[in-house]
């Protein structure tokens, strides 16, 4: 096509009116009603079950309410000031992003060692290994709490006292029930637990390498190594983006695991920002636990999304840092 | 109003109606009392009786006997889930006619939001008289001179130290006659644990515990060792409780009682006598521990023994209260109040005189005889408490300490009005601060007892204080009975 042809073609065809280029909001919906309805009814749940509930529990925030009745002891910004005077709240914050930053870079880097042995064609048995690790993701996380906790504590012959015979430790350990060892098992379980989402991920993005880029890389006398570090990593960039923020997402909401191998115990040592929520609005099975208190739960829940969002906006801008730090390199 | 509380209003009221029906539903078919067809006639009973269901179920059968035309219909709720429910039936409008009275929130509060039927027209004088003295307490289960329940339990030592007789004879502690020598005093058992653990090369441990349900195991402990060392308050966990009543405050921090046990308890760790799994095992675990041998001590309530009971494992023995000396300092007391509120009628129920009629039968002398053959706890009623006749011996001897559970000071006698007082719990709490202690996280042991002890008395200050706001004639010092003697039965007089 020639230059002429295209400016003919422009003389030819009036410039579209305002209204056409941007069309307004009533006709872009009409235009894609289908999709608006098909979206409806997961909205709906959205707003009743996620965002109303946010706004509804604000209102606790500033009551102390053990949840029967309407709240009615207001109690203004008390709440808020107790939860940020309490240690064991920072001490949760500080177990949950411990959990979070060694969890992440480890199961990361086991999934994405994982996922290129598995995505070797010459591999025997890949689709019986992927299953294999895929398993632990679709078993719920209280089954696995349980299953561990009653191989570490509850058996006759537990974990601990077995290494102990064999000599592997010094003496018996008691995972679980010691506090320098209790988180470091939790997150242990954790990254085995999820591993196989990651893998998976990691699989799906090797699988969009083209070929063609290692064979050409192998003709230019490329090893694996270096193909590695070329080719793979650059090409897994914006997948692994996807999982390291749903990565951390999943981390941050550590609950179940926690809750039902140690409680939060000993002594607050495992004690993560959901099971501290949870035993403030729920209290425990029995004694002092027992007396639940929506408002501070609340209170304590907003503090914590708040830290979210900072932490958040502190990734992203870490991201773009990044991002145009290679693109300057790459000008 | 606003819509936004229109809608939750609403909400709630949906959830509270599935919960009802769901209830009914699971009522229905957990029931084995009364036809289908009576269903919709039946009086309605929820409790969260498990353990006791067999004897709970006997009594339904036997009332429906002596009662022609009325059945019951029996629902067991969760127990931790049990307030959330009652609530939730009564702001729907549908509560069952007889329920077990729920812990949260006060009865006080239960009986001024109209949930409770009073139940004067049925409990004449005569019928009360077959308590005994002092069990309708104005501010318990007495609200401005009207009845709203009766016990059905009474008072045993909340706590005993369970000891395990093979365990024990393996260890060689044994009398001469060949019976297991039973420790009593902090030192003897000290002294047994150390020769359960030395002799057994590996395989048993002296102590043995399971701290992984959160339920404050290890406050049990400081409970029953202190008390007989003159801490009168104990260590318990329910609030508003545990205080030393001669002078009105919590004692954690100024009674060396609690420190120089729980040094005791630390040294016990040190020399390897607690199993090593303890603060991760589950109670239950920690309970069939025992059973099988793996541990000779435990410390735990009259609940451990159905269990072992339904295993045929009856060889052990218990004790209550060792102390550091031969002579206990201090008891167990009886708790008037906390046994006085079982169960109530609904003051929605249409049934309310066949509710009382219920609620009677479950309280009668003949029910509370049945509820100790059973092996479910103490009765209300003294003479159900005899030990002759119980076939199992551990049981029996547990039925033979009641007389060691003393009167002690009810500030509710002295001042009703402090029935509207109810302290906040703090974080940590005395079950944490053990555990703390017993992991080696709280290294200042004193420290930590005697800010906990500072407190739980400024959340009972915080309490009163509210109360006082209502107008009510409150003070702290209602707490305080300077002339009492931990060791003797003590009456409390009514404020003049």
């Amino acid at each position: 096509m020639s230059l002429l042809d295209t400016r003919e073609r422009k003389r030819a065809s009036p410039t579209p009116p305002p209204a056409a280029a941007h069309p307004g909001l009533g006709r872009r919906i009409r235009a894609a009603k289908w999709s608006y309805l098909y979206l409806a009814p997961m909205a709906v749940l959205l707003l009743a079950f996620v965002v109303y509930p946010i706004f509804a529990s604000f209102g606790y925030t500033f009551y102390r309410w053990n949840g029967i009745g309407a709240p009615g002891n207001y109690v203004g910004l008390a709440n808020f000031r107790q939860i940020l005077g309490d240690s064991i709240f920072w001490g949760a914050v500080e177990h949950t992003f411990v959990y979070a930053f060694v969890l992440v870079p480890v199961q990361l880097l086991l999934a994405l060692a994982l996922a290129l042995v598995l995505n070797n064609p010459k591999l025997k048995f890949a689709l019986f290994f992927r299953t294999v690790y895929f398993i632990p993701v679709v078993t719920s996380a209280a089954v696995v709490g349980v299953v561990i906790q009653l191989m570490l504590a509850n058996f006759g012959d537990s974990a601990g006292s077995l290494l102990a015979k064999t000599g592997m430790t010094n003496g018996h350990i008691d995972w679980l029930g010691d506090p320098h060892t209790a988180l470091a098992v939790i997150i242990a379980i954790g990254i085995w637990h999820t591993l196989g989402y990651n893998l998976v991920y990691f699989l799906a993005g090797l699988q969009t390498i083209p070929a063609e880029l290692y064979e050409a890389a192998k003709l230019d006398g490329c090893g694996p190594v270096q193909s590695f570090f070329r080719i793979t990593i650059p090409m897994l960039r914006q997948v692994g983006v996807v999982i390291v923020v749903l990565a951390f997402i999943g981390s941050f909401q550590v609950f179940d695991l926690v809750q039902v191998l140690t409680g939060g115990g000993p002594y607050f040592a495992t004690e993560v920002v959901n099971t501290y929520i949870y035993h403030l609005a729920f209290g425990g099975s029995a004694g002092a636990a027992a007396q639940p208190d929506i408002g501070l739960a609340s209170a304590a829940s907003f503090l914590y999304g708040l830290l979210l969002i900072v932490f958040s906006a502190l990734q992203v801008l870490a991201l773009r840092g990044i991002s145009r730090r290679r693109a300057a390199a790459d000008r | 109003m606003t819509s936004s509380n229109v809608s939750r209003r609403g909400l709630l009221r949906t959830a509270a109606l599935g919960a009802g029906t769901l209830a009914l539903g699971g009522g229905l078919s957990a029931c084995g009392s009364g036809s289908p067809s009576s269903a919709a006639d039946a009086l309605t009973y929820w409790d969260w009786y498990v353990t006791q269901a067999p004897w709970v179920d006997k009594e339904i059968e036997l009332f429906e006997k002596g009662h022609s035309g009325v059945s019951v219909k029996k629902t067991t709720q969760q127990n931790a889930k049990y307030p959330d429910l009652v609530a939730l039936a009564n702001r729907s409008g549908n509560p069952p006619d007889v329920f077990m009275i729920p812990q949260v929130p006060s009865v006080a509060e239960q009986v001024a939001k109209g949930w409770l039927h009073p139940l004067d027209e049925w409990a004449t004088p005569a019928w009360q008289s077959r308590f005994p003295e002092g069990t309708f307490l104005e501010g318990a289960n007495v609200f401005d001179g009207k009845v709203y329940s009766a016990p059905l339990k009474g008072s045993g030592p909340q706590l005993q130290l369970y000891i395990h007789h093979g365990v024990f004879k393996s260890a060689g502690l044994t009398n001469p006659d060949g019976s297991v020598k039973i420790p009593r005093t902090w030192d003897e058992v000290t002294s047994a644990a150390q020769t359960i653990t030395k002799k057994s090369g590996g395989k048993s441990y002296g102590f043995g515990f399971g701290n992984a349900d959160g339920i404050g195991v290890l406050a049990w402990w400081l409970d029953l060792f202190v008390r007989g060392a003159g801490a009168p308050g104990g260590a318990p966990t329910v609030p508003g409780t545990g205080m030393d009543y001669r002078v009105g405050k919590w004692t954690f921090g100024t009674d060396r009682a609690y420190a120089d046990f729980l040094e005791l308890f630390v040294e016990w760790k040190k020399r390897g006598f607690f199993h090593p799994n303890s603060v991760s095992l589950s109670d239950e675990a920690a309970r069939a521990f025992f059973e099988r041998g793996k541990f000779g001590m435990t410390v735990g309530g009259v609940w451990n023994q159905p269990e072992w009971t339904q295993h045929k494992f009856t060889d052990y023995s218990l004790v209550t209260l060792p102390s550091p000396t031969a002579t206990p300092k201090g008891f167990y007391y009886a708790d008037p109040v906390g046994n006085g509120t079982f169960a109530a009628v609904s003051a929605k129920s249409k049934k309310a005189h066949e509710g009382f009629q219920w609620l009677d039968a479950l309280t009668s002398p003949a029910a509370g005889r049945r509820w100790v053959e059973d092996l479910n706890g103490v009765s209300a009623h003294p003479t159900d408490n005899d030990p002759d006749g119980i076939d199992s011996k551990p049981f029996a001897a547990f039925i033979g300490m009641t007389e060691q559970v003393l009167r002690g000071p009810v500030p509710l006698v002295r001042n009703p009005e402090l029935a509207g007082v109810a302290p906040g719990v703090p974080k940590p709490d005395i079950g944490d601060v053990v555990t703390g202690v017993y992991t080696g996280q709280i290294k200042d042991v004193q420290g930590a007892l005697s800010s906990l002890a500072d407190k739980k008395f400024q959340l009972l200050s915080d309490a009163v204080a509210a109360v006082a706001k209502q107008g009510k004639k409150v003070s702290t010092s209602d707490y305080v009975f300077a002339d009492w003697d931990p060791t003797k039965p003590y009456t409390t007089k009514k404020k003049a």
